[in-house]
């Protein structure tokens, strides 16, 4: 007879879960509380219910701009990691070029290296090439640190799959770029999706490298938020941030239609 | 060379990217932290930490800060992510998005949350208030508790997927085969799930580890100045006082004891393997 879970510890679990949860999803909803407040500063719970706020937000330059510009950045961003990255990843599958263990190692590296590191590498780079940096910069250090994530999912997609489909294809009498085309191409779409949305979720949130490369030029939605808080914050960062908090909601909604959110976590 | 064609046009812009704006930039800066103006070498920069008493103190407060996130982490996510493991599907999707909501929102929003909840009349010093524990305008703004309750939530996410991971390739009837034979279950936790995580654990560990030591968004805003890491202090450098080769300095300084960190833990890894 195999002893039962003890009732406490089934009743301290739920609780500590209780609270886990609660502690990951606090900050997330605090800030969506106080987006709703008709009061003149910052206040949670909210004081009365208005939509001022988001009106205010929507209708100031200021914001839809970076909004703007972080949106146009992380679509680019989006398409170049997603092309170069499945790009990579298929050649890495199939192991053919001399040394495809270290050029995989170098891909992923931007994952465990501190981005603030590449931050600065970046900045010191261009200043001493190119001058002030640009939106230009800021897009190449944000595909650095997207493309492992395409690379990632790719590759996860792709050891799943049928190895022997592309090999009948070419005994089939269909040449290189054709079987690419028509069946590895095919093969790993869930996985580049599922890159892609990380890779603009990535782009989208991203601070540490574009607060080191800021400059006039730079305000993406991020930067904007960040610098509000140094100083003095009122209630329309609060409906910026939901509005950043509703589309990663979305971003996760389409993930999981693309590929499952299981999957991706595993 | 026809059998080398297609990969590698399939794989040169990204390594081309990978090459002059990962490998160059990182390298470049390296060098500039112990290479003066011209071109012999030169620790001045590193010295000029490791000799003031402020500089150590930065140190210190990033590695402590650093630890003490970690280890909450790890003693919260591990048994996270065994419930995630292995509870039911309804309860597992719940957990997933309570993991990935927080960990794909920008950490500026989730920063300005924390301060929203830590900071005067905010949720928790309110409640203190409450409960007679504080005077009031008690604030946890400006405090190493902030950064700490602020960062664990940061990293958290990574803790609990680095293990869930692990234990999802733990075989299930281990623990039954355990438990048939007569051990309890916070035994069967304690002999078999455990160990069978530890990989996972060590990994959050240091991942979480890693990235606390290296953030600077969070602590910056929840410390203020009076309580600067050293990331904190590397952007200071890097672009309000412009002093690059000193920020070059203390990144070399921060990699090195980052190393310091893993060098141990792949060696002992390997071992494990082979």
């Amino acid at each position: 007879m195999v002893d039962a879970i003890p009732r406490w510890l089934r009743l301290a679990t739920a609780a500590a879960l209780v609270l886990i949860v609660a502690y990951l999803l606090v900050p997330l909803l605090v800030v969506v509380g106080v987006s709703f407040t008709a009061a003149d500063y910052i206040s949670f719970p909210p004081q009365g219910l208005s939509l001022r706020w988001y009106a205010k937000v929507l209708s100031s330059g200021d914001f839809t701009d970076a909004a703007m510009t972080s949106l146009v950045l992380a679509v680019a961003i989006t398409v170049a990691a997603s092309a170069l990255g499945a790009g990579a990843a298929i050649v890495l599958h199939r192991r053919v070029l001399p040394g495809s263990a270290a050029i995989g190692g170098l891909f992923l590296a931007p994952l465990i290296l501190p981005s603030i590191i590449l931050a600065l590498g970046l900045l010191m780079l261009w200043s001493r090439s190119f001058g002030a940096t640009s939106l230009l910069t800021v897009f190449i250090g944000h595909l650095v640190l997207a493309l492992p994530y395409v690379i990632r999912t790719t590759l996860a997609v792709l050891s799943t799959s049928d190895p022997f489909l592309a090999e009948a294809a070419r005994t089939m009498g269909a040449g290189p770029w054709k079987t690419l085309w028509r069946v590895t191409l095919p093969q790993c779409l869930p996985g580049v999706a599922a890159g892609a949305f990380f890779a603009f979720n990535i782009s989208f949130d991203e601070a540490v490298v574009s607060l080191f490369l800021r400059s006039p030029e730079i305000t993406t939605l991020p930067i904007r938020i960040y610098t509000t808080l140094e100083y003095s914050p009122d209630p329309s960062i609060a409906a910026v941030s939901s509005l950043m908090i509703f589309l990663t909601v979305l971003l996760i909604l389409l993930i999981d239609r693309a590929v499952g959110l299981q999957k991706v976590t595993e | 060379m026809t059998r080398y064609l297609q990969p590698l046009i399939l794989i040169a812009p990204g390594l081309l990217i990978m090459c002059l704006a990962f490998v160059l930039p990182v390298g470049l800066m390296f060098s500039l932290g112990i290479v003066s103006e011209e071109g012999a070498l030169n620790a001045d920069q590193l010295t000029r930490f490791l000799s003031d008493p402020y500089y150590l103190k930065v140190g210190l407060r990033t590695l402590r800060l650093a630890f003490w996130i970690a280890a909450i982490s790890a003693l919260i996510g591990a048994p996270f992510a065994y419930v995630m493991a292995r509870c039911g599907k309804r309860l597992r999707l719940v957990l997933i998005i309570a993991v990935t909501l927080p960990l794909m929102t920008s950490v500026v929003v989730r920063t300005f949350g924390w301060m929203v909840v830590l900071g005067r009349s905010g949720l928790v010093p309110d409640t203190l208030y409450a409960l007679g524990l504080v005077r009031r305008n008690f604030s946890l703004m400006q405090t190493e508790t902030a950064i700490v309750v602020g960062m664990v939530q940061v990293v958290l996410p990574f803790m609990v997927l680095s293990v869930l991971g692990v234990i999802q390739r733990l075989d299930p009837r281990l623990e039954e085969a355990a438990r048939t034979m007569g051990c309890n279950f916070l035994q069967s936790l304690r002999r078999v799930v455990l160990p069978g995580a530890m990989p996972g654990i060590l990994t959050g560990f240091l991942l979480c580890f890693s990235l606390s030591a290296s953030y600077f968004i969070t602590p910056t805003l929840l410390g203020g100045a009076r309580l600067p890491t050293l990331a904190g202090s590397i952007y200071e450098n890097a672009t309000k006082t412009l002093d690059w080769p000193f920020a070059a300095a203390q990144s070399i300084i921060l990699m090195c004891g980052l190393l310091l960190l893993f060098i141990p833990y792949s060696l002992a890894a390997r071992s494990r393997h082979g």
